[in-house]
């Protein structure tokens, strides 16, 4: 069976992502004079930036269409409107800056994590920030007019400083992309090492998950920086060949995008609405427990997960009594395992009921490995 | 893949409140240092009953329903496994939704983890940490076939939450498993744990 016949697109997503392709595709045009400015060198860069776009944007959108994540979205923005919402803006930028530029968070888990991480992120944020506004025709350099030592930068067809060749800044403005590259290639060697060590990684990674988007990255980044070196060494040696594998390789990495892990760079902006949503529920004190009083959860995060579990059908989760499980902290939750097995045993809950040893011997002693 | 011929076998009632697993299930390779097992008592003072809990892996898991990052995934295998790092925004979501209590949140590494079985260890046919130095099988991970000969009680595995029923790969003990295992909220209301 030909597995278009079995792509089923959802239809809102569908006219959201082809808005947003559209929506791109006039601000491209806005930026760069109606296509004046564009480079046609970079044309084939700039298709596969839209097709990455509408798909990016539809997987995003039917994202958003899961129960959890629509009720997540509204109560984001629901807390954003709010006084206690913007009160507490300043804090959360404040934790949004640490946790998306900084990301001291994935330290915690491990500095060889987060060093890997560091340089991937960095490193593509940087490409990203340089190669986009390039390929759209916003940014573009000229030579200076009659003075072709010098050379001027455009922004959105407006003159944005000039430099001679030869300076730091042209140094720097040439040469930021074979920085970017470095830094990702360090990142994904890193992040090599440590997969290939880790035996919880070794366990659970996937190849097209976790090894293709490393692999991908390597061979945008190492077919960009022999662009440079047979610019700068070989005297333009094969740049042919290799600006076509280059773009190539940049085009399979964008169309890759909506697919692989590669999209929780534009998933992971979420976290703002959580520590916002988190902000709002601790401002109102936590709840307590219907059963032990220990309070454990938010005020908005109660009422706002029955209503989940209602969309998601399990509105049925209340105990004869009335309780709803959703009242019950964890640590009560796991008590009743214990205290309903205990029923099934002995007929009545008994906390003095004797436990009832193995009558048999173990028939498996104590081993490492079995 | 975690073999379907094993199951996971929890018996609170032989718990000796030891900790072991609570030290075991950190050293695992998945689990990185937290140890993700709970070991809680009924009540000390009317009570020397405790009791491990692991993640049950239910068919449908809540966790992963509740979960507005689609960070939570089932393997085919049965296995929940902990969040996925990159999706993970660290809500809460499915702390507060599972049913059995058991996935943690943990502060400042903005990620949810839980029971994963161990799954570098079970997923090349060796016992979870936990299920390795439990010396009162308390927690056990065996053949299916096996648990029978072993154990005078038998495997449940499905929980009754008011009208919800929840299906899981991992199994309590209990003598009569013919009707699922009621969790009422009145026990530890009534029961005075």
């Amino acid at each position: 069976m030909n597995p278009l016949s079995r792509l089923e697109l959802e239809p809102r997503p569908l006219a959201r992502a082809a808005l947003a392709t559209l929506a791109l595709g006039g601000l491209v045009a806005l930026g760069n004079g109606g296509g004046r400015w564009l480079d046609p060198a970079l044309l084939g860069y700039l298709i596969a930036s839209l097709f990455a776009c509408f798909g990016v944007a539809y997987r995003y959108f039917t994202w958003l269409e899961r129960p959890a994540t629509a009720m997540y979205w509204r109560w984001t923005l629901r807390t954003f409107l709010s006084v206690r919402g913007l009160r507490a803006l300043p804090r959360v930028g404040l934790k949004l800056l640490d946790q998306l530029f900084l990301q001291r968070f994935i330290g915690k888990r491990s500095i060889k994590r987060w060093g890997a991480h560091a340089c991937l992120a960095w490193g593509c944020l940087l490409a990203f920030s340089v190669t986009f506004p390039l390929v759209f025709g916003w940014v573009r350099f000229t030579s200076d007019g009659a003075n072709a030592d010098r050379y001027q930068a455009w922004l959105f067809g407006m003159p944005a400083g000039s430099f001679p060749l030869g300076s730091a800044t042209a140094f720097i403005a040439f040469h930021i992309l074979d920085l970017a590259a470095l830094m990702v290639i360090a990142g994904c060697v890193l992040a090599f090492l440590r997969r290939s060590t880790d035996e919880g990684d070794a366990a659970t990674q996937r190849f097209d998950l976790d090894i293709l988007p490393l692999l991908l990255l390597i061979a945008v980044s190492a077919t960009g920086l022999l662009l440079t070196a047979s610019e700068t060494w070989l005297q333009g040696r094969n740049f042919g060949t290799l600006a076509f594998l280059h773009e190539l390789t940049v085009i399979l990495l964008l169309l890759f995008l909506p697919f692989g892990k590669l999209f929780h760079i534009v998933q992971r902006p979420a976290q703002a609405g959580v520590s916002l949503y988190k902000a709002e529920g601790d401002a109102q004190g936590l709840l307590p427990c219907r059963t032990c009083a220990t309070p454990f959860i938010r005020p908005n995060h109660r009422r706002d997960l029955e209503r989940l579990w209602l969309e998601l059908g399990l509105d049925g989760a209340r105990h004869p009594g009335g309780i709803h499980h959703l009242d019950l902290c964890p640590r009560c939750r796991r008590r009743l395992v214990m205290g309903a097995q205990s029923l099934r045993l002995h007929g009545a809950f008994d906390p003095f009921a004797e436990v009832p040893l193995p009558v048999e011997p173990l028939a498996d002693p104590i081993s490492f490995r079995s | 893949m975690v073999s379907e011929e094993y199951g996971f076998f929890i018996d609170p009632q032989r718990c000796i409140g030891c900790r072991s697993c609570v030290a075991a299930c950190a050293e695992c390779g998945t689990h990185r240092g937290h140890s993700m097992i709970h070991l809680d008592e009924l009540d000390r003072s009317a009570s020397t009953q405790t009791g491990p809990t692991v993640c049950m892996h239910c068919e449908d898991p809540v966790c992963a329903m509740s979960c507005p990052a689609d960070a939570i995934k089932r393997t085919e295998d049965g296995v929940v496994h902990a969040s996925q790092k990159p999706r993970c925004v660290a809500c809460g979501n499915c702390e507060m939704s599972c049913p059995f209590g058991v996935p943690l949140v943990l502060p400042g590494l903005e990620q949810m983890l839980k029971c994963d079985l161990c799954y570098d260890r079970s997923s090349v046919g060796l016992k979870p940490m936990c299920a390795t130095v439990c010396p009162s099988q308390a927690l056990l991970f065996a053949p299916r076939h096996e648990v029978a000969a072993m154990r005078g009680s038998r495997p449940l595995r499905e929980f009754q939450v008011g009208e919800l029923l929840v299906r899981t790969r991992n199994a309590v003990m209990v003598p009569d498993p013919e009707t699922p295992l009621h969790l009422d909220a009145a026990l530890l209301l009534d029961g005075g744990f």
